[in-house]
């Protein structure tokens, strides 16, 4: 590891999650503006997470700090690996260890809804997962190399070369971004079906780092998308956009699914049409 | 010395086996396990700082030693005939003839081979086969002891019968450890069916209706998986006139031959190592007591099967039979953890996950390039200590409260609080990175880059693995949101708790030595061909150190907090687990498990892999034939 990589990591670790911070505020803007409200400000995320820090509030487990402390270590941990140009399927195995912990620590706790939310948690990790994987395996075969500096490094845009694996990759980011119609195991607003799913036994502190690993989540997976366009960070960055736009858009137009609907239907369909382009790359 | 310490390994554990049916007091018996375990784990190590190395032992190589060898391959078929014609089960007489055939025709039918240059050929396959088996199958024997006592209490016997129990599976390990070491095979193949023996006395060790159905069962799978392995010999006897494991393996010999004998020989293992369609087996065996299911698992038996595979690796390298059992191997890998995703008994769920890990390891034979077999000897290592910990902790639990079902444990951390840790890390360990099962994984899938198929196939399993485990742990350490069934354990002996948390130990810090076991394992001049490569590990186990200690700490300080009153939708109402709720009406709270059975239930998706697998099966021999 030579002193380039060793700031692009420091980078990569500062930088991550502001990033993600600033597409939820972007998220809420643009979301209003679509519904016709004003929305709030753009900074507004990093004052509720600054909000939430100075609160302090009876956990609903003992265990749910530590998860919550996992969590956020595997989410920079995957955003540090991106920005170091390391594997980028071992950064994609970091960055789900990060929602099994998740998980765990609404498992932990003592409301039913939390349990419940963290059960769609895991169908959603299983939904999204091997479609993701097939995703990179695709990019991975095209740059001929698993790290991120040769993703990055690809000869034109990969888009063209696995135009299949779109679909797949906007349903990641729907599921990642907490967006409907895969807002399933957690809704934005309490008073849903679910309350608030996988979150509702966070609270205080533990809350605010578990948004800022959901931020460093962000920053991943829209990472992994800008790869498709990558031949210079400005298209990244407008890839990236791209796919964020698309994702609101979605959400404000469509209704929850069940996970049976995500399991059963979404998740196959997606997976074929990765898997199709990934065996028509090594036809070609 | 490296005479004595193959002799202690193998004969060692078959005398004092014997030795506990002559002294049958329990505290002898205890004396015996212990010193077994001492003297194997002992010679294990010791014959590791001498490897890799060749011997001939007496005991192995004398003309003796391959007479009972030929012996054997009788007296195994007459013996499982006889079974099988006392419990009038036609599959076990039929493969039991079968196999009295081939042996009858190598006899009498065939040239003799050509004499095998060293009876004891150990490499770092061999000895990772070693150590697992004197290492943890000697901790799952400790185990035992406490166990089997507490088991036959339950039971009410008049005479125990854990002198017979304990001479089985200390035999056990002395068998296994002599078919990872042989060079030759028909000595290869007498260890090969007294280990099938031995896991049939060992499943049907309890008797019932139930325990000697699975036996047979166990029985006559295995028999058939002989058959395939004897004509798979018999036919390498007849095209090459040789006998020796070594001289088999090299993909020289093979060039422009049929792959048949090795296509057969590649599907008992399958067989052994319960790959779909032959999960059956494995399956059942969870009827015997829990350290047996805990060996055939872990240490022994299921490992013979991945053993084999990786052994005959290097000839699978680039050839059409590689390519299929890596399919069929990934195949499994993806059904069987579909299957265990569906399950709420917690064996059941082990069982596949098992079936389903092997199938990974067996896709890396299929490979068979360098890096993939390292990376598959790399996981049968991990999954060995990983999983007896997890069959522990469960058999544990399951003594503590009489059920093995998932929805029975759900938050038995409040129960019995060190085995459901143990068990909760053990399964983190089967899925999370940076520990050896994961990375593992990962380096299968990226060994596997030429087989697109195969590589989906993992991904998806890989995901349902991951569900799969984190559930598991989720359930045992689920918080309770309306009373509270905490009665501490009754029951806790050092005895089971030691091997526990000794197990612990070693799944976790071998999954973080992985990639050196890895780095050990391969070639040397085999340069690092996984992209990003496995030095991305070491500074990934500094942040998980720095994670877990910063996460210890913050649990240090929560676990003094007063906990919220949880969240219900309702206030708490006066009977027990009711609360008042929406339209003030009283509503009984209720928690499970989603199982998503109509995606992952085990009749129609067994019938449907199972047809797969057949198909994958008939390919890897057709294949290989025409």
């Amino acid at each position: 590891m030579n002193l380039n990589t060793f700031y692009l990591a420091v980078a990569g670790l500062i930088l991550a999650p502001l990033v993600g911070g600033l597409v939820a505020g972007v998220d809420r803007v643009v979301t209003a503006r679509l519904q016709s409200r004003m929305g709030p400000p753009l900074m507004q995320p990093f004052y509720d997470v600054g909000k939430l820090m100075s609160k302090v509030i009876a956990p609903a487990s003992h265990w749910q700090g530590m998860f919550v402390r996992w969590a956020l270590v595997a989410s920079l941990a995957s955003d540090v690996m991106l920005a170091a140009g390391a594997d980028v399927l071992m950064c994609f195995f970091v960055q789900a260890a990060s929602a099994s912990f998740v998980a765990l620590g609404a498992f932990c706790g003592n409301s039913p809804y939390s349990k419940l939310g963290a059960q769609r948690e895991l169908f959603q990790l299983l939904a999204y997962e091997p479609v993701f994987m097939v995703g990179i395996l695709c990019m991975a075969k095209a740059a001929g190399a698993f790290d991120a500096y040769s993703f990055m490094a690809a000869q034109g845009p990969l888009l063209f070369k696995m135009p299949l694996i779109v679909p797949g990759l906007l349903f990641v980011v729907l599921v990642k971004l907490r967006k409907s119609p895969f807002d399933i195991a957690a809704s934005h607003h309490m008073h849903q079906e679910v309350v608030r799913g996988v979150y509702t036994d966070y609270a205080g502190r533990d809350f605010a780092l578990l948004e800022i690993a959901h931020w460093a989540d962000v920053t991943v997976v829209l990472w992994i998308c800008s790869f498709l366009w990558a031949t210079s960070p400005l298209t990244m960055v407008v890839t990236a956009g791209l796919f964020l736009f698309a994702a609101l858009v979605i959400d404000n137009i469509s209704a929850r699914l069940t996970w049976r609907t995500m399991l059963g239907r979404v998740a196959p369909i997606t997976l074929i049409l990765a898997t199709a382009n990934l065996v028509w790359l090594y036809l070609e | 010395m490296i005479d004595a310490y193959i002799g202690l390994l193998v004969l060692w554990p078959v005398a004092a086996g014997l030795a506990c049916l002559v002294l049958r007091a329990p505290a002898l018996r205890s004396m015996l396990v212990m010193a077994t375990a001492a003297v194997l784990a002992a010679a294990a190590v010791g014959l590791a700082t001498q490897a890799p190395l060749t011997a001939s032992p007496a005991f192995l190589a004398s003309a003796t030693a391959l007479h009972v060898a030929q012996a054997a391959s009788f007296l195994f078929p007459v013996y499982f005939l006889l079974m099988g014609l006392k419990e009038k089960h036609p599959l076990v007489i039929v493969f039991a003839l079968l196999q009295l055939g081939l042996a009858a025709f190598g006899e009498f039918g065939l040239a003799a081979p050509a004499e095998v240059k060293t009876a004891v050929v150990c490499d770092g396959l061999s000895l990772a086969l070693v150590l697992v088996v004197s290492l943890v199958g000697s901790l799952i024997s400790i185990f035992a002891l406490p166990y089997m006592k507490h088991h036959e209490e339950h039971l009410h016997l008049k005479t125990s019968r854990q002198p017979q129990f304990f001479m089985i599976l200390l035999a056990f390990l002395g068998f296994m450890n002599g078919l990872a070491l042989s060079n030759n095979l028909h000595v290869f193949s007498a260890f090969y069916e007294a280990t099938t023996l031995c896991s049939f006395l060992l499943i049907g060790h309890d008797q019932t209706a139930d325990a000697k159905k699975s036996g047979l069962r166990a029985l006559w799978m295995n028999s058939m998986g002989g058959v395939f392995l004897h004509a798979g010999i018999l036919l390498i006897q007849k095209q090459h006139g040789i006998a020796d494991i070594q001289a088999l393996v090299s993909p020289a010999l093979w060039t422009g031959t049929t792959l048949l004998p090795l296509a057969l020989i590649a599907m008992a293992a399958c067989v052994k190592a319960a790959q779909l369609p032959f999960q059956a087996w494995l399956l059942g065996a969870m009827v015997a007591p829990t350290p047996v299911s805990a060996l055939l698992h872990s240490s022994t038996m299921v490992k013979v099967g991945v053993f084999v595979c990786l052994r005959l690796a290097p000839v699978f390298e680039g050839t059409s039979t590689g390519r299929v059992l890596t399919l069929a191997g990934a195949f499994t890998f993806l059904a069987a953890s579909a299957l265990a995703l569906g399950q709420s008994n917690a064996k059941k769920i082990l069982a596949y996950s098992t079936a389903a890990n092997l199938g990974l390891i067996i896709a890396c034979a299929g490979i068979g390039t360098p890096v993939a077999i390292a990376a598959g000897v790399v996981l049968m290592v991990i999954h060995a200590c990983t999983k007896g910990l997890l069959f522990l902790c469960v058999g544990d639990m399951e003594q503590t409260i009489g059920s093995r079902d998932l929805e029975d444990l759900r938050g038995m951390i409040a129960t019995s609080p060190v085995t459901a840790l143990a068990a909760s890390a053990g399964s983190m360990a089967m899925v999370l990175p940076p520990l050896g099962m994961l990375v593992g994984k990962w380096a299968a899938l990226e060994a596997a880059a030429a087989s697109p198929v195969s590589m989906v196939m993992m991904a998806v399993g890989s995901a349902l693995g991951v569900v799969c485990w984190v559930r598991f742990t989720g359930t045992l350490m689920s918080g309770v949101s309306m009373g509270s069934k905490a009665d501490p354990a009754a029951h806790t002996s050092s005895l089971s708790t030691g091997p526990i948390l000794t197990m612990l130990a070693g799944a976790v810090g071998l999954g973080m030595a992985a990639p050196w076991l890895n780095a050990m394992l391969l070639p040397a001049g085999v340069g690092n061909a996984l992209g990003g490569g496995w030095g991305l590990m070491p500074p990934l186990f500094i942040t998980a150190m720095l994670a877990w200690i910063v996460g210890i700490k913050v649990l240090g300080r929560q676990s003094q907090a007063k906990l919220a009153t949880p969240y219900i939708g309702g206030l708490p109402s006066k009977e027990a687990g009711s609360f008042v709720g929406a339209l003030g009406r009283n509503w009984t709270l209720s928690e499970g498990n989603e199982y998503a059975t109509e995606f992952f239930g085990e009749p129609k998706l067994t019938k449907l892999a199972g047809v797969v697998a057949v198909a994958l099966l008939l390919a890897l021999v057709g294949g290989a034939l025409i």
